[in-house]
């Protein structure tokens, strides 16, 4: 399954070396999850609809919005979603995901890219144990 | 032994004033339903401040707010508990709804992600609630799906919970349209503001609060 840059949209097959270490074009460590076969589709959307400053704004925003506790060196890749960014200020919020306690907690950034809290899966997976 | 007696009387009522000053209290609800204004109250009412900013502009709770140790006193009985006052939890949050309230766009950005970050916060929160009050605007539909999400989950997760109407001085308000909405629920009609049904709300917080006390059990 490929992965896509939030930055840049640049993609990435799974388990590259780049999802590890950051994107080889941008530096970005945040990466969307990607269905096989929408990666088109996704490109052409992204151009379509946000400029590189809203990215990046998006970008930070996610960040802020995860809070303190996350590692900004370390990759993120998204999964799942509860909150859809639609441009930087706009925000939809899946309640019945949200409320769902084994739910981790997910961004979605536009169709086909999200963004998983992994602090708060862990702690949740933990608290399951 | 009367030492021994004593020890026991002490840890008895130890436990009990531990148990009933754990209740934890949450206010939740869409946003600008009135809960800062309900809490305001209560503060103001019971230890004589207030407890957080209110403003017309929706989400101006961004952060969820904790007031320990609010003691309500009625007809001999005493009622302590943790008061907990969160954002609004809302389905869609969109800066230019705060521009058109008179925000820059900076300002208004930055109020949708923290408004956002203050829904995560409430819900996370809800977990440590002992017992609830969803404060509704009594003036607005209450068939939303933010209202409907709200009180399936609490009744889920079985915290015990009582509807507030609010805003109940305005001629708008029709309380008999939220309790037809949730019939299965208990509906108190209030103004937060005036004071209106204050009374009456404070008398169902004892029996929210044995509810939650037989939870904790």
């Amino acid at each position: 399954m490929p992965h896509q840059c939030v930055k840049c949209g640049a993609f990435y097959g799974s388990g590259s070396d780049e999802i590890l270490n950051g994107c080889t074009k941008c530096g970005g460590k945040l990466f969307f999850f990607v269905k096989k076969g929408k990666e088109e589709l996704f490109a052409e959307q992204r151009k379509a609809d946000l400029t590189s400053h809203d990215r990046e704004q998006i970008e930070r925003d996610v960040y802020d919005l995860i809070g303190d506790e996350i590692d900004r060196d370390m990759p993120v890749v998204l999964d799942l979603e509860s909150i859809r960014i639609l441009k930087p200020g706009q925000y939809e919020l899946d309640l019945v995901h949200l409320f769902h306690e084994k739910q981790p907690l997910v961004y979605k950034l536009e169709d086909g890219k999200y963004m998983v809290d992994l602090i708060e899966s862990f702690k949740k997976l933990r608290k399951e144990k | 032994m009367i030492n021994v007696f004593k020890k026991f009387l002490n840890l008895f009522f130890k436990d009990l004033f531990k148990e009933k000053g754990q209740v934890k209290l949450g206010l939740y609800g869409p946003p600008n339903g009135g809960k800062t204004t309900l809490a305001n109250k209560i503060c103001k009412d019971w230890i004589g401040e207030e407890m957080g900013r209110t403003s017309k502009i929706a989400h101006e709770t961004r952060e969820v707010q904790i007031k320990e140790q609010i003691t309500i006193k009625r007809d001999g009985k005493e009622l302590t508990f943790s008061l907990v006052d969160t954002p609004g939890i809302a389905t869609k949050i969109d800066y230019e709804e705060f521009i058109r309230a008179g925000m820059n766009e900076t300002e208004a950005k930055t109020r949708a992600k923290e408004a956002t970050k203050g829904v995560i916060d409430a819900i996370k929160w809800l977990d440590d609630m002992d017992c609830v009050i969803v404060v509704l605007d009594g003036t607005k539909d209450p068939y939303t799906q933010v209202n409907i999400t709200i009180i399936g989950n609490l009744e889920a997760r079985k915290i015990p919970v009582l509807l507030v109407a609010n805003k109940v001085d305005l001629k708008k308000a029709d309380i008999k349209h939220v309790r037809a909405a949730f019939p299965q629920y208990e509906v108190i009609g209030i103004s937060a503001k005036t004071g209106e049904g204050v009374d009456a709300f404070y008398e169902k917080l004892f029996e929210l609060r044995n509810k939650a006390l037989k939870n904790k059990r």
